[in-house]
């Protein structure tokens, strides 16, 4: 394990019951308004080991972190775990976590891939089982009251996040990808309350700040399968990109989020979730492709760097058709496989640099 | 006339010729399946291309003949001609890693192998490759796809929010092709489905009897008969299933001669040409008795209620679907009840969905006395395979038996 691995779960078990999740899908308010702090499960960035033994090798890194993780302890202290049916590998992970370690709840989401009115009540009704599942295994009561003010907190999280991207499409950024980064990444293992005045100290302190005085380099939005290295977008600037925007569940998914206020605050949790730009599993090339595009227009951006973890079906099977179409767009995308380690991103270290001279060759 | 169409229309054929000679079960099947798979270029169908588990029934009775991609992989593999289109999608950068039953089918599309199908359906179940790979068909073919999401779990909501999408996917299809759903032959199919089960269900009750009155590739790829999807032929095919085993069974004749071990095969078989079933049989006089594939995991539909709901009903009752322990569950009761001396595994190397399972079928089947072998290997793309070394391992699994 990481010295930034033990960190991350030192920060981690101090405080309250912990919930862990893995889906950027998972509606966080339910669990805050359960009483949880709302953890997200990430593995650790090391060598798989005990896992290999439990799961055929060929399900991803992340997957098979996570478990190995599980197996060694490292989430004994939580009191459950949420997974949604994201993808082949997480429902095999679930089954898993019920053989393999000692959690006491495990629940599955299921999550539809359309977004109309019927996928919609049919997430509602998910979102409830949750609900119900939660109040029947802790003796509590999960009322829509305290679950619409778990929406407004996170709401003021979005809101909160949105600001700082907007402080990333200045030229240089007066927010880097690194430390956007870390915002992201602080957020998953942070009561959002306490989040949420770390980022607003942040933003004013860049407001405060005199603009960067370096020069602008090519921008890039990054995309793609999660990359729970905490020195992901770190690395891909330290090789001469400014990356402006992360288009990953490790990055933006969660925020992307609009979230009503009308009667029913389980609907309105499952139109948010459903209606956000779409991951590669929600199987709908057509608006992830544009969404990406538009934003990576909104932010200035020149290129995608999109990453896959090796086994990663959802993206993988994207890749091609994805790439074609940010091309016709008239954005170069660098397509980028790998496990997810920090010795994988350091053999794709002369990829990168190569792709920023090109993009700097554009400017 | 397309590769594909020739293809089927010369194993319809070559099939009716040798019925001509001697009906066996396997042939009629076959034949059966050369003969709907030729539909797909009978103007008087239209036509799909679709994932392994969608609603047949319903295609049928709307005068759609559907075709799963799967089934095309296995079958270029079979025959040996997959290796093209393989490079054809490697070369385009689809990952050597994702699952080669889609690989060559995105491949093949791409080299035009295919004729544009009039509609595109997909199921979310078993696996996410196969809707990517629709997904991609669509794109060369540029047609919709319709996707189903099977829910996770047998609910009234989820059986209800099937019956939505079926309809939702009714209307699709009149919408792409002025086809309407015919009514009583959507209830004919239910029936046919109901009579071709029970024959079904009692063909491999016999198989449970020691000897087997089946050998190993009789039943191989059964799962293919999906695609008969409540037709008059469905029923025709697992009757004759029935009678032949029934006959075997009654005048002694066994499957495989000699048989001394009886083996579970888990998942799909291995689709290109290889020795590995002839040394088990030959060598160790061991017999395929089940395909995890073929087993008949659903009740008799309800011929009285809504067909639609009593298709989703029978969908949402796959040991695919929802947690892993109702396949475990299914896994072990199908080796006690043939009597499984021992259970194959080819771990297929693009399949997350049960790669991700593969130690609890060990686990769970060694409950019941039954030792796994896993067979690291791809059922597709012979370019890695080893043969040798997998034989070896067969050999050492075997003797431990």
């Amino acid at each position: 394990m990481s010295e930034q691995d033990k960190q991350q779960q030192a920060h981690t078990l101090a405080g309250a019951p912990k919930m862990g999740w893995l889906c950027s899908y998972t509606p966080l308010e339910i669990l805050l308004a359960a009483g949880f702090q709302p953890v997200r499960i990430t593995g650790h960035t090391g060598a798989v080991q005990k896992a290999d033994g439990l799961m055929h090798p060929n399900m991803c890194q992340f997957v098979r972190a996570c478990l190995d993780a599980a197996v060694d302890g490292a989430y004994s202290t939580f009191e459950g775990a949420v997974f949604v049916n994201s993808c082949d590998a997480m429902r095999r992970l679930a089954d898993a976590w019920r053989k393999y370690t000692d959690a006491k709840f495990v629940h599955m989401i299921d999550l539809p891939k359309g977004a109309g009115d019927a996928d919609a009540a049919y997430l509602r009704n998910e979102f409830d089982k949750l609900r119900r599942a939660l109040e029947s295994a802790f003796g509590i009561d999960v009322t829509d009251p305290v679950i619409k003010q778990a929406v407004k907190l996170y709401n003021t999280s979005r809101s909160l996040y949105h600001e700082m991207n907007a402080l990333r499409t200045d030229a240089p950024p007066r927010v880097s990808g690194r430390e956007a980064w870390n915002m992201a990444g602080l957020f998953n293992n942070t009561p959002p309350a306490v989040w949420n005045q770390a980022l607003k100290a942040l933003l004013e302190q860049k407001r405060a700040d005199a603009p960067p005085s370096v020069l602008a380099r090519p921008r890039v939005i990054l995309a793609g399968s999660p990359a729970h290295n905490p020195e992901f977008a770190g690395f891909v600037e330290d090789c001469g990109l400014d990356v402006v925007f992360e288009d990953m569940c490790t990055g933006s998914r969660f925020f992307d989020v609009s979230v009503g206020n009308a009667a029913d605050p389980l609907l309105d949790l499952a139109r948010g979730y459903l209606e956000k730009p779409p991951c590669a599993r929600m199987m709908s090339m057509d608006k992830r492709a544009e969404a990406m595009i538009d934003r990576a227009r909104a932010m200035g951006a020149r290129g995608v760097v999109h990453h896959a973890l090796k086994f990663c079906d959802t993206v993988l099977y994207d890749a091609p058709e994805l790439k074609r179409r940010l091309e016709a767009a008239g954005l170069r995308t660098l397509f980028l496989e790998g496990d997810g380690t920090l010795g994988s991103m350091g053999q794709l270290k002369t990829r990168i640099q190569a792709f920023a001279e090109v993009l700097g060759g554009d400017l | 006339m397309s590769m594909l169409e020739k293809y089927f229309a010369d194993l319809e054929a070559a099939l009716k010729h040798k019925l001509d000679e001697k009906t066996t079960a396997r042939r009629r099947f076959i034949y059966e399946i050369a003969r709907i798979g030729g539909r797909m270029f009978d103007r008087e169908w239209a036509s799909a291309w679709t994932t392994v588990f969608v609603p047949f029934e319903i295609l049928y009775a709307m005068g759609v003949a559907g075709n799963f991609i799967e089934f095309v992989g296995a079958m270029l593999a079979g025959n040996g001609l997959s290796r093209p289109f393989f490079e054809k999608a490697e070369a385009e950068g689809f990952s050597t890693d994702s699952c080669s039953y889609h690989r060559t089918i995105i491949g093949a599309a791409r080299q035009g192998m295919f004729p544009a199908p009039d509609l595109l359906i997909g199921s979310s179940f078993p696996c996410d490759g196969g809707v990517k790979a629709l997904l991609r068909v669509g794109e060369i073919c540029n047609k919709p796809v319709f996707l189903l999401h099977t829910p996770y779990e047998q609910t009234p909501e989820s059986l209800d929010y099937l019956v939505m999408q079926y309809r939702a996917m009714i209307a699709h299809i009149t919408e792409q092709t002025g086809r309407t759903l015919d009514p009583d032959k959507l209830r004919r199919a239910v029936h046919n489905n109901n009579v071709a089960r029970e024959h079904i269900v009692r063909a491999l009750d016999l198989c449970k009897n020691a000897p087997s009155p089946a050998r190993s590739d009789d039943w191989k790829n059964f799962i293919i008969y999906v695609l008969l999807g409540g037709d008059d032929a469905a029923v025709d095919v697992a009757r004759i299933f029935h009678e032949e085993f029934r006959h075997k069974h009654e005048t002694g004749v066994p499957g495989l001669p000699g048989e001394k071990y009886r083996l579970l095969w888990i998942q799909n078989r291995i689709q290109f040409k290889n020795n590995l079933i002839r040394k088990l049989e030959e060598d160790y006089r061991a017999n395929v008795v089940i395909d995890e594939l073929n087993y008949i995991y659903w009740e008799p539909m309800d011929e009285s209620a809504d067909p639609l709901e009593a298709l989703a009903r029978r969908q949402l009752a796959h040991p695919l679907i929802g947690p892993v322990e109702r396949r475990l569950d299914l896994l072990k009761k199908m080796a006690v009840e043939f009597g499984c001396h021992g259970a194959v595994n080819p771990s297929h190397w693009g399949c997350r969905q049960s790669g991700g399972a593969r130690n609890m079928f060990k686990e769970t089947l060694a409950q019941a006395g039954v030792p796994v072998i896993h067979l690291d290997v791809d059922c597709v793309d012979e370019r890695n395979f080893s043969e040798g070394q997998l034989l070896t391992r067969l050999e050492a699994f075997m003797e431990m038996l």
